[in-house]
């Protein structure tokens, strides 16, 4: 894909299809794409979810390793969410060390979590300052067909919550399901066509511009945002956004709901 | 090959630990076109294992001294996900992974026309999503069926499968327990249509007679996963009533 010429075409029309309130996949503004969810789908994950989002897929897997406590925190385990851009998922992404790309999506998704409390640290202390789990997400993106932040934070909530402590199989006791207590769900909007639109495509994320995640929990307390990209925002755009974001995160934290028991 | 001597993996009737018969493979599953942005991409479940390959180009390769005059690079990625085994793999690549790819590179580049796309570059990216013994394989049946489901010119599809040694006796098709306690695998990548062999590995203790025993298991077995991967392609454009 040429790197100048497509994308000032697209945004031409993108910017006149927004004129007209339309969108160039046909959806409202605020409307998402369709979405599949699967839990349980890998074999030697303890949590696993795989998320079908539009174009986009993305499997999320759940591992426990265990670690020596940090010093300041001898009874509390600690949790990793780390993911991958790897060529397999587009065209334009190259092989090699993990791009800033990368890096910023699994850490917006490790904040969402983490600050949310979700996970309750004290839950994963195995022997306080000698042995605690160490809980880690891994997010790889198999096709990128845009907005990958929320189909990797949905992935990555659902494989927790699906998750199982391998405690037989490291020798400290029994399995038990992990103590998920919260159902955080990420939101993102991106500008396209010179307004804010919820849920963007692949072709929209080219000829658009910044964009806006919010990570909403099951109060509706906000446990992370992130902007990326070029551009800028208003402080009414922000409110205007964070009341459809407030409705899509309910609907999706039913979905995940209906798929772990 | 672990140490071998000290595990049972032969039932008293002779069959295996998880119910085969010892020319038995574990069932297969192939798709083709799972994924949407790529150019062509399958997915294969073989027993426990699981792959995802896709397919991008051809297209110009890049860097530019990668390219050759008279036929296209086929680069080829076999990528281990860190949750598709019992322990959690580091990500980025390693010398095993670095060596499987290139090998499947290799014998994909036997296989596909590569003749028809001077200076041009294919890429296959296998990710394994579950290993459970044969992952390469399973990423070999898979990125051949990839490949073809692009719409690119090749010989014949490519098929991995692998036989292989436990207790004294060869067999088709390692599970987990025999590839790490048995005597010998062999892995290979067959063209069922010609009957040549693309890809080859092996390692452990095989005589003469065992060998040409498994190679003719891994030829039985290819026929059978050639089938699975004519129907998947198939399956693309007929909505889903070949297999």
């Amino acid at each position: 894909m040429s790197t100048q010429t497509v994308p000032q075409l697209l945004r031409q029309q993108l910017a006149i299809l927004a004129e007209s309130d339309q969108r160039i996949d046909g959806r409202g503004r605020w409307e998402m794409r369709e979405i599949d969810l699967e839990v349980g789908c890998l074999y030697n994950a303890e949590g696993s979810a795989k998320v079908t989002w539009g174009d986009t897929v993305i499997y999320a897997g759940v591992k426990f390793e265990i670690r020596t406590p940090y010093d300041d925190r001898p009874a509390q385990g600690s949790l990793m969410c780390g993911s991958e851009l790897r060529p397999v998922a587009h065209r334009k992404y190259d092989p090699g060390p993990p791009s800033p790309e990368s890096i910023e999506l699994g850490r917006v998704v490790d904040r969402g979590i983490r600050e949310s409390g979700c996970i309750d640290m004290a839950n994963l202390c195995i022997v306080p300052g000698e042995k605690v789990w160490m809980v880690v997400i891994d997010i790889h993106v198999l096709s990128d067909g845009g907005n990958l932040f929320d189909a990797a934070g949905l992935a990555a909530i659902a494989a927790l919550r699906n998750a199982t402590v391998p405690a037989a199989r490291f020798d400290v006791g029994e399995d038990y399901q992990l103590p998920v207590s919260l159902t955080p769900i990420m939101t993102t909007f991106t500008r396209v066509g010179g307004r804010l639109v919820y849920d963007a495509n692949e072709e929209e994320e080219l000829g658009g511009d910044e964009r806006v995640s919010v990570t909403l929990g099951d109060t509706g307390a906000m446990h992370s945002m992130q902007k990326g990209l070029k551009g800028t925002f208003t402080p009414p755009e922000l409110a205007e956004i964070l009341d459809v974001a407030a409705e899509h995160c309910k609907n999706l934290r039913e979905l995940v709901d209906s798929k772990v028991n | 090959m672990g140490g071998y001597g000290d595990v049972k993996l032969l039932n008293d009737d002779g069959s295996r630990l998880d119910g085969r018969a010892i020319d038995e493979m574990r069932p297969v599953e192939i798709r083709a076109g799972v994924l949407p942005v790529a150019d062509g991409s399958a997915y294969v479940k073989h027993g426990l294992n699981e792959a995802i390959v896709a397919v991008y180009g051809p297209m110009e390769a890049h860097p530019r001294r990668i390219q050759l005059q008279d036929q296209a690079v086929l680069d080829v990625r076999y990528n281990m996900a860190p949750f598709s085994t019992s322990d959690r793999i580091r990500p980025g690549f390693n010398r095993r992974s670095r060596e499987i790819s290139k090998v499947t590179a290799e014998a994909l580049s036997s296989v596909v026309l590569v003749e028809r796309y001077p200076r041009s570059k294919i890429r296959v990216e296998i990710e394994i999503l579950s290993a459970e013994a044969g992952t390469r394989c399973v990423g070999i049946t898979a990125a051949a069926v990839a490949l073809a489901d692009a719409g690119i010119p090749m010989r014949d599809l490519l098929v991995g499968v692998a036989a292989g040694k436990v207790e004294d006796t060869v067999v088709l098709d390692l599970d987990k327990a025999e590839d790490n306690y048995g005597q010998a695998d062999l892995p290979m990548g067959i063209m069922p249509a010609t009957g040549e062999i693309a890809f080859m590995q092996m390692d452990g203790d095989l005589s003469m007679d065992e060998l040409n025993t498994a190679v003719e298991y891994c030829f039985k077995g290819a026929a059978d996963i050639y089938e699975l991967q004519k129907a998947a392609l198939k399956d693309r454009y007929n909505g889903g009533d070949s297999q």
